[in-house]
């Protein structure tokens, strides 16, 4: 009974240190309120900049595509299918399904699948998530929602501010 | 008499200017409008983020908390089955109306006899006590016990809520309220009363009249009055009444719509009271000015006390409530007893 009824309690050598303790941590708390360091990414002005081999949306060289449905085969979410346009058989895209591991890129005999760097997209419908081999003929291209240029940055870790953001040229 | 004059009367009327337009109703709404977003805004700066930004950028977001506002209004009041509907739609009201009415004891200007548009009202608003006329809604040689008996009923009423919504959460929250008020309220009176020892007094005016600021003469009740409003309003660390993580939002679980916004405005509105009293109390109130300034003066202070009890949200993390009833008893406590002796001795040479 009497062990139920202990209720754990630290030790408190020195309440006056405890004092100070909270005031160093409201200090604290004001040093960070008059010298703010932020570290957001403002996203839809500004974005990182994607390493090479970023595995992002996927295109289709259909000139070069032979058609072997490896991809289709291969792929694990059953995102690639294949679909026949004039006797010749081409692979289309459901990206609802995809989970971009890039495994048709890599199958690929003939290199007819290329990854691309874009991976932020928003469509209205499922629908649209579904690719056929004309729209996936094409690099995927998608109007920002500021209507302006997307400034790209690239992260860099910085002693005092902990992640900076600097210009990056591509 | 002509319209206009006899208008001017009547909306300047202290009872009636204090509690609907200045730091009344009105008033406290753009104030509570304000101190979320800059709740919001300091927790973020502290967090290394931005906060609301995206709604008016170059005021730094301030247009969000009137779409939220506006998104709250007109967003559907759910009532839940098996809930008496009148009362559950009474609770936040009554809690905002509770919440408001300190104000009308709490003095925020003095009235000079001549030369200022409240003089008019010198001798209806005359404290025998003071000497001047008293800008307050209620003139009373006892208004700092009118205060903390209006203070002291707001949990009441939180606890009225909760009951009414019938609902887990929220009756958690109640039994916190209950354990907490029993602490917070000791605190909170055990200050104000140190310092009515010290100055001989009841008068809120005549504290804030006399020479010294109560910060000097007794920095420990202060220190206690304010740890106690932070307990008593809900502010961080002692977010324990609404704690989100655990219970949702407390008492105001059940609430959509525009009843949690009187409900979340209550707390914040309640605030808001004990920082004017804290800057009658402690900050030396509307000295050196009088009259109109005087009470914008008190107010700014007050405003400044309010920043910094929602900037503690971006220091701390919540106490259990054990460890806050345990901090108020062990610690709080004894420090309050020494600040009533504190209060008697000092008293000594303060006439």
């Amino acid at each position: 009974m009497d062990k139920v009824n202990k209720i754990k309690e630290y030790e408190k050598k020195n309440p006056f240190r405890l004092f100070a303790d909270h005031v160093s941590a409201v200090a604290t708390g004001l040093k960070y309120t008059f010298k703010p360091t932020r570290i957001t990414l403002q996203y839809p002005e500004e974005a990182l900049l994607l390493p090479n081999g970023y595995r992002g949306m996927l295109r289709l060289y259909k000139d070069i595509c032979i058609g072997c449905t490896l991809c289709a085969l291969v792929c694990p979410a059953d995102a690639m299918k294949m679909a026949t346009e004039q006797g010749k058989k081409y692979p289309m895209i459901n990206y609802g399904r995809c989970v971009f591991c890039g495994f048709c890129v890599d199958i690929c005999p003939v290199d007819a699948l290329r990854e691309t760097g874009m991976h932020d997209a928003a469509f209205q419908n499922r629908r649209e998530l579904v690719f056929d081999p004309d729209k996936f003929n094409a690099d995927f291209q998608q109007e920002m929602p500021t209507g302006k240029t997307v400034r790209r940055v690239k992260a860099i870790i910085d002693e005092n501010k902990g992640i900076k953001y600097e210009p990056a040229d591509n | 008499m002509d319209v206009l004059a006899l208008l001017e009367f009547y909306i300047l009327y202290p009872s009636f200017f204090v509690m609907i337009i200045f730091p009344g109703l009105i008033f406290a709404l753009i104030v509570l409008l304000y101190t979320i977003w800059f709740e919001r805004k300091i927790a973020a700066k502290v967090q290394m983020r931005f906060g609301p930004l995206y709604a008016s950028k170059r005021s730094g977001g301030f247009l969000q908390l009137v779409a939220d506002a506006m998104k709250f209004v007109f967003s559907e009041i759910i009532v839940p089955e098996q809930v008496n509907s009148t009362l559950f739609a009474l609770g936040p009201v009554l809690y905002l109306l509770v919440s408001l009415l300190p104000l009308a004891a709490i003095p925020l200007s003095t009235i000079p006899p001549t030369g200022s548009v409240l003089s008019m009202y010198f001798h209806e608003f005359y404290d025998p006590n003071v000497g001047t006329g008293i800008m307050a809604a209620v003139v009373s040689n006892y208004s700092l016990l009118i205060v903390l008996a209006l203070e002291a009923v707001t949990p009441v009423f939180v606890l009225f809520t909760a009951w009414v919504t019938n609902n887990r959460f929220a009756l958690l929250g109640a039994v916190r309220e209950g354990l907490l008020s029993v602490s917070y309220d000791v605190l909170l009176i055990m200050a104000s009363l140190s310092l009515a020892i010290e100055f001989h007094t009841l008068d809120v005016a005549k504290i804030v009249e006399a020479p010294i600021p109560g910060f000097v003469a007794n920095p420990f009740a202060a220190f206690l009055f304010l740890v106690g409003m932070l307990i008593g309003t809900g502010r961080f660390p002692f977010d324990i009444v609404e704690a989100e993580s655990e219970l949702v939002a407390g008492p105001y679980t059940e609430y959509s719509g525009l009843l949690f916004v009187l409900s979340m405005g209550g707390s914040y509105i309640g605030t808001f009271a004990y920082s004017i009293l804290f800057a009658d109390l402690f900050l030396g109130g509307w000295q050196p000015f009088t009259g109109y300034y005087g009470m914008i003066f008190t107010v700014f202070k007050a405003i400044l006390v309010l920043m910094f009890a929602v900037f503690m949200r971006s220091v701390y993390g919540r106490y259990r409530i054990d460890q806050a009833l345990r901090g108020s008893w062990k610690y709080l406590f004894p420090l309050a007893l020494l600040s009533i002796v504190i209060g008697g001795v000092v008293g000594i040479w303060i006439r």
